[in-house]
């Protein structure tokens, strides 16, 4: 798919030279630390070539060579046998290995064989939709416009969609387009059902934890319809390295699926190198700032005139880093900026615009989010810093494979933050080098995600007795339904009695469907309107609900582009943020408390430590408040608390599942620590447990929450909020706990599956929190182990580990 | 591991949003429910029958109307077929047989469309015996759905020309919705299908502000509906009734669908006669300029340009007045009667839009067709200073202020540069003018 890309202006080859030149330039500037912890060398790796298959249509054959390929690499030769077979199978392949070949290939000779057949790709965003159509678009040049091709998307215009579900052999779109656009009109779509012979899935592992469980509903719903059309698709799917493929894409589709991970695509060279910022004090456990590492890493390989990627794990991170960089490589004066961001929230024609500059080479750097992590045309760059740890290996590998030349050698450099995770992973680079332990897990049956599927699925066709989700009988929830009013059963089918479109009050992902658009206050003084036409507000971004609270809340200073905004007004029932541009020395950090109450014990259990047992575990249905109470300003550079604000902002409330631990009141009693120290201790070993839990579970970090609380006198028993009010951010203002809960609780409603397993991982888990404290080598805690020492007491540490010495057997 | 359900624990289990009213359930019926509590109740009050065919059964009944609403009379036998045109201009002549119309109108679960949305109630008409017969099919429950639209699909091959209000958008797409889901009947072949919304618009929005339907009974053909059922509470009611609870606040929504039909069949009658006879039947300049904006986007330019001038002649609300004239203006300019158009032009050049594009008018033709740069430079003069002086007293929106204000003084830098060249620059310059102002 990649082809080399060519700059404007003829670029050297990078050799190892070149790299090795950087690395010990980044090696040398701190003496005395051991800045990199791991370098490893990928041999450059030779293709594996099979013929064409003889089947092959001799005009498609064509077509692929008339692209310079006359021959596959043997995954795609593979891919292509099974799909002929008339197999469900998933295909597993590193970046820029050639896979859209795997289902292209198959899926076009069919329609050239039978120009009835259709075919429906999906991908988790629509810019990779959008880059694939590009693909797609050339092919059909060649074949004479032979087949049609069109993305379908909510970008779509709507005088266009008729002639697309006429006309279109294969449809390019995303889950929540078919959940929301296709399926409850899917009468619209009769010929592409009754003609559905593939359904692709591509970048599979994105579809894990909610939108997996999501997705999954969707495909049985997709399921359901193309069978009453009289059509059983195929499924081709495609994913990285993931320890799970298989089983992750017959969890997903409910079929068995056959899985091809060998790889005969030709690579070049390349070096992975982990950088672990150098200890500024060792007794605290602090590190230099992995931002500024980052960016420095960056600068020096970007001196070098490398091209770079930078990817951040949060927007505001990208919007730092981009500041560092633009003020380190600014453009020439009246040129355009020379570094570039990318990610969610900018529009697509700015996207688009950075990913031309990106393959022309006029864009040397760009700093991104994961949006630009998947399979996004960038062409290949010279080299890939990732501020801290993607959060997964499989993450961690796309994106260092955004560098990577067929010809000479490309670099990634994976710089490490103090989060835990981040410095277990450069600790143990054999973790991250062996064979890949992580597993996608998804939940298709947790009821809160199925039951939402269910209605959707009930507009879509009524509900049949007998038909089932998975091994879950519909019948019961049915009736449930019914009583709640969504569902009346006529003829023995179960049909949808309400006015509201189900699938429009549904997100696959995220708690709400909410998003908020961020406007720039228009000014009166008419000469300084930038851009705003016709006197229509101007938008400038959106952010989800989920992270709007967070990010656009009063007096915020929100990032875009480099630019800052303060937020003059939070429009909070119309979802609108107004912003105006400042020019302002820091950025802001909001304080969110969160409160978790009980509603009802699954499984509860003393533990057994070494002493009678003081304490227990707990896992269970919880409702969670959370509340932005108000915010820090952060200096830029020197990450001084230079002022805060408080807010009041509307609680937002969740009903999902949680594991906790209890600890007893004679447990705290008997350790031999000052009650703050007690309470610090609480939390700096809720924010290890954390740490080990999202490594245990391959979540992300945003998948779990967690909160300290009072036990509540007994389950179920109705008491004042405030009684359990926790701080999270700020253990001294608490009053002391009694009998506190530390939870860990799944951060999506209903659940996604995570309370259970940790349940039942627990002495692992407590184990391993135990072995991440006492191996840590700060003397009081840091940011690596029980969290920043700056905001915990001295003996954050110590308290912590005494307590788990009573926790573990 | 079957998944065990905590009553309202889920989220996506909690109630429904219900409408205020709340219904005492009925006797429920066991786990297989036959029709609704009240469905025998609902046949007697409404003294209808059951329909029985091979799909199954539904409810019907029949009335007739002799009455004619306000003061429109059935019409005819056939129709103008010129007026018929102009509402539906690629139908075959044959729709001009009022024998073959059937108008028709739906009460629905919902208005989300989509392929979970049931018309519970389906109403049809047709002219019979000077009068109106009004034909509805109902199911007494979702099943019955497929016997409905079969009964519905013979009456369609009958009269096989569709006649609705909003039914374009709205009716007939779910009904193809509802006969494809049955996999099994096929949706009914139309000759045509004429909706009377838009024209409706075009003629009456002005003056009402409102074009639903009950309005324009009201104010356009003079009949008051009386007590009628609030739409938004339609399907809550039917909700409410497939439920078990009692039919009676169902009968309500039949009277609405068959006033629904008779309000149709009236405004269509008119609707015709106006187009057929203009000048006699229009009783209000504002219809005649809505008339008019028919007939310009219909192509008959010449019928728009007569119905303009009629409509300026008899006193058009100012708003109104100024399309018109720009209308017409615009007519006149590409018939070639450029007098006509100056004349209009001069007259309106103004702050207002239709003002303002007024100036422009005049500035393109003085700069292009009569070679007038000097003359041009000075109205887009004028017009900059009204158009400051608009904004200064807020008679313009900020941003269409700005927007105009840039248009008008980069036409004015051009006509400069022009007005101050030799006359051979600026023929030659010509050449190079923004195409399609030349005309």
């Amino acid at each position: 798919m990649a082809t080399p890309s060519q700059g404007l202006a003829a670029r050297p080859v990078s050799t190892l030279d070149t790299f090795q030149g950087v690395l010990s330039a980044l090696a040398g500037r701190y003496r005395g630390d051991d800045v990199l912890t791991a370098i490893r060398h990928i041999p450059a790796r030779d293709a594996v070539f099979r013929p064409m298959p003889d089947w092959a249509r001799p005009e498609l054959a064509a077509a692929y060579r008339s692209k310079g390929i006359d021959q596959l690499y043997s995954h795609q030769a593979s891919a292509a046998e099974l799909a002929r077979a008339g197999k469900d199978f998933v295909v597993v392949t590193p970046t820029a290995s050639g896979k859209t070949l795997c289902y292209n290939l198959p899926v076009l000779n069919s329609i050239l064989e039978d120009s009835d057949t259709r075919a429906l790709y999906l991908f988790p965003t629509k810019a990779l939709a959008q880059d694939q159509l590009a693909e797609l678009h050339d092919l059909a040049t060649q074949l004479d416009d032979q087949f049609g091709v069109f993305t379908y998307d909510g970008d779509t215009p709507a005088d266009a969609r008729k002639a697309i579900r006429e006309r279109g052999h294969i449809i390019l779109s995303n889950p929540d387009m078919l959940h929301t656009g296709i399926l409850p009109h899917h009468t619209k779509w009769i010929r592409v059902f009754e003609n559905l012979r593939y359904i692709v899935l591509d970048e599979l592992h994105t579809y894990r934890g909610v939108f997996g469980s999501h997705l999954a509903n969707v495909l049985r719903r997709i399921a359901r319809v193309a069978q009453f059309y009289g059509s059983g698709p195929q499924f081709i799917c495609c994913s990285a390295t993931i320890a799970n493929p298989g089983e992750l894409a017959s969890q997903l589709t409910e079929r068995k699926m056959e899985v091809i991970d060998e790889n005969g695509a030709p690579a070049g060279e390349k070096l992975f190198v982990f950088y672990n910022p150098p200890m500024v004090n060792r007794n605290l456990g602090i590190r230099r700032s992995y931002l500024n590492e980052a960016t420095r890493v960056a600068k020096e390989l970007l001196a070098q005139n490398l091209q770079t990627i930078v990817f951040a794990n949060s927007r505001l991170h990208t919007e730092v880093l981009l500041t560092y960089l633009q003020q380190a490589f600014p453009p020439k004066p009246g040129a355009a900026e020379l570094i570039r961001g990318y990610r969610g929230g900018y529009l697509p024609g700015e996207r688009r615009e950075i990913e031309r500059g990106l393959r022309d080479g006029r864009v040397r750097g760009v700093v991104a989010t994961s949006a630009l992590e998947l399979g996004i045309d960038i062409g290949s760059l010279d080299s890939s810093v990732m501020a801290g740890y993607a959060g997964s290996i499989a993450s961690t590998w796309q994106r260092a494979g955004r560098a990577g030349r067929r010809n000479g050698t490309s670099c990634a450099v994976m710089v490490a933050s103090s989060a835990p995770l981040d410095q277990f992973i450069v600790q143990h680079p054999e973790y991250f080098f062996g064979r890949s332990p992580e597993h996608a897990y998804v939940q298709p049956d947790n009821l809160e995600i199925l039951v939402n599927h269910l209605k959707c699925a009930a507009f879509e066709l009524a509900i049949a007795p007998g038909e089932k989700f998975g091994i879950v009988d519909l019948q019961d929830l049915c009736a449930r339904l019914a009583e709640a009013g969504f569902l009346h059963r006529s003829g023995g089918n179960w049909h949808w009695v309400q006015e509201a479109y189900p699938a429009d009050t549904i997100s696959l992902r995220s708690v709400t469907s909410d998003n908020f658009v961020i406007i720039l206050s228009s000014s009166e003084d008419d000469g300084n309107l930038t851009g705003a036409r016709k006197g229509a507000p101007e938008v400038i971004g959106e952010v989800d609900f989920s992270s709007a609270l967070t990010t656009v809340h009063p007096k915020a200073i929100y990032l875009h582009q480099g630019q800052q905004y303060h937020v003059e007004r939070l429009d909070f029932d119309q979802r609108k943020a107004y912003v105006k541009p400042v020019s302002v020395e820091y950025y802001t950090d909001a304080i969110r408390y969160t409160q978790v109450r009980v509603l009802d014990i699954a499984e509860e259990e003393s533990i057994a430590g070494n002493a009678t047992p003081h304490s227990s575990r707990s896992h269970g249905d919880v409702l969670v408040r959370s509340q932005v109470v108000g915010f820090k300003k952060i200096k830029f550079f020197t990450n001084e608390n230079v002022g805060d604000g408080k807010l009041e902002l509307p609680e937002n409330e969740m009903h999902t599942t949680a594991f906790w631990i209890t600890l007893e009141h004679p447990l705290l009693a008997s350790l031999p620590f000052a009650l703050s120290d007690r309470q610090s201790g609480i939390f700096g070993l809720l924010h290890a447990l954390e740490s080990m839990a999202t490594l245990l579970l391959m979540c992300d970090k945003r998948d779990l929450g967690t909160a300290v609380g009072e036990r509540p006198p007994s389950p179920g028993v109705e008491t004042e909020w405030h009684e359990y009010t926790a701080a999270t951010d700020d253990p001294a203002r608490m009053k002391e706990f009694f009998e506190p809960n530390l939870y860990l609780y799944d951060a999506y409603p209903g659940g996604i599956g995570f309370s259970e397993p940790l349940y039942r991982v627990h002495d692992l888990l407590l184990r391993r929190t135990r072995e991440l404290i006492a191996g840590c080598p700060c003397d009081k805690g840091c940011p690596s182990c029980v969290g920043p020492a700056g905001e915990r007491s001295e003996r954050t540490k110590e308290t912590a580990l005494a307590i788990l010495n009573h926790l573990c057997a | 591991m079957p998944p065990s359900i905590a009553p309202g624990r889920l989220k996506a289990l909690q109630s429904a949003p219900r409408k205020p009213k709340v219904v005492e359930i009925g006797a429920r019926h066991g786990a297989s429910p036959e029709v609704p509590a009240g469905a025998d109740r609902l046949t007697e009050l409404l003294d209808a029958q059951i329909k029985r065919n091979e799909f199954g059964e539904h409810l019907a009944l029949r009335r007739w109307f002799s009455d004619s609403i306000g003061d429109e009379a059935a019409p005819d036998c056939a129709f103008d077929p010129a007026a018929l045109r102009l509402l539906a201009p690629d139908a075959p002549d044959s729709i001009t047989d009022a024998d073959k119309w059937l108008f028709l109108d739906t009460e629905t679960t919902g208005l989300a469309g989509g392929t979970g949305t049931y018309p519970f109630l389906v109403g049809i008409a047709w002219w019979d015996a000077g009068g109106l017969e009004v034909e509805q099919f109902f199911m007494r429950e979702q099943s019955e759905e497929h016997s409905l639209l079969v009964a519905l699909r013979e009456r369609i091959a009958e009269r096989p020309v569709l006649v609705t209000f909003n039914g374009k958008s709205f009716d007939w797409p779910l009904l193809e919705t509802r006969y494809r889901m049955t996999r099994s009947i096929k949706p009914p072949a139309l000759r045509a299908h004429i909706d009377f919304l838009h024209p409706a618009r075009n003629l009456w929005r002005l003056r009402l502000g409102s074009v639903r339907l009950a309005e324009l009974e009201k104010h356009v053909l003079g009949w008051n509906r009386g007590a009628d059922v609030i739409s938004e509470l339609i399907p809550q009611t039917y909700f409410d009734y497939l439920r078990g609870g009692p039919p009676e606040p169902l009968v309500p929504i039949f009277q609405h669908n068959q006033m629904d039909l008779r309000g149709l069949a009236a405004l269509a009658t008119r609707v015709l006669a106006l187009l057929a006879n203009p000048e006699t039947h229009g009783r209000d300049p504002l219809e005649l300029f809505g008339l008019s904006r028919i007939c310009e986007r219909r192509g008959e330019a010449t019928r728009a340009r007569r119905l303009y001038a009629h409509s300026i002649a008899r006193e058009l609300p100012p708003d109104a007045d100024r399309a018109a004239r720009r209308s017409l203006a615009r007519l006149a300019k590409r018939d070639g009667d450029h007098d006509l158009a100056l004349e209009l032009w001069g007259k309106m050049a103004g702050a207002s839009r239709e003002g303002l594009e007024a100036y422009e008018q005049l500035a393109i033709h003085y700069e292009h067709r009569s070679r007038e740069p000097h003359r041009a430079a000075a109205l887009v003069r004028k017009a900059l200073n009204d158009l400051r002086r608009a904004s200064r007293i807020s008679a313009i929106a900020p941003s269409a202020h700005k927007a105009w204000r840039l248009r008008f003084q980069q036409r004015l830098a051009r006509l400069e540069r022009k007005a101050g060249r030799s006359l051979l620059d600026a023929l030659e310059s010509e050449s190079q003018a923004l195409p399609g102002e030349s005309n």
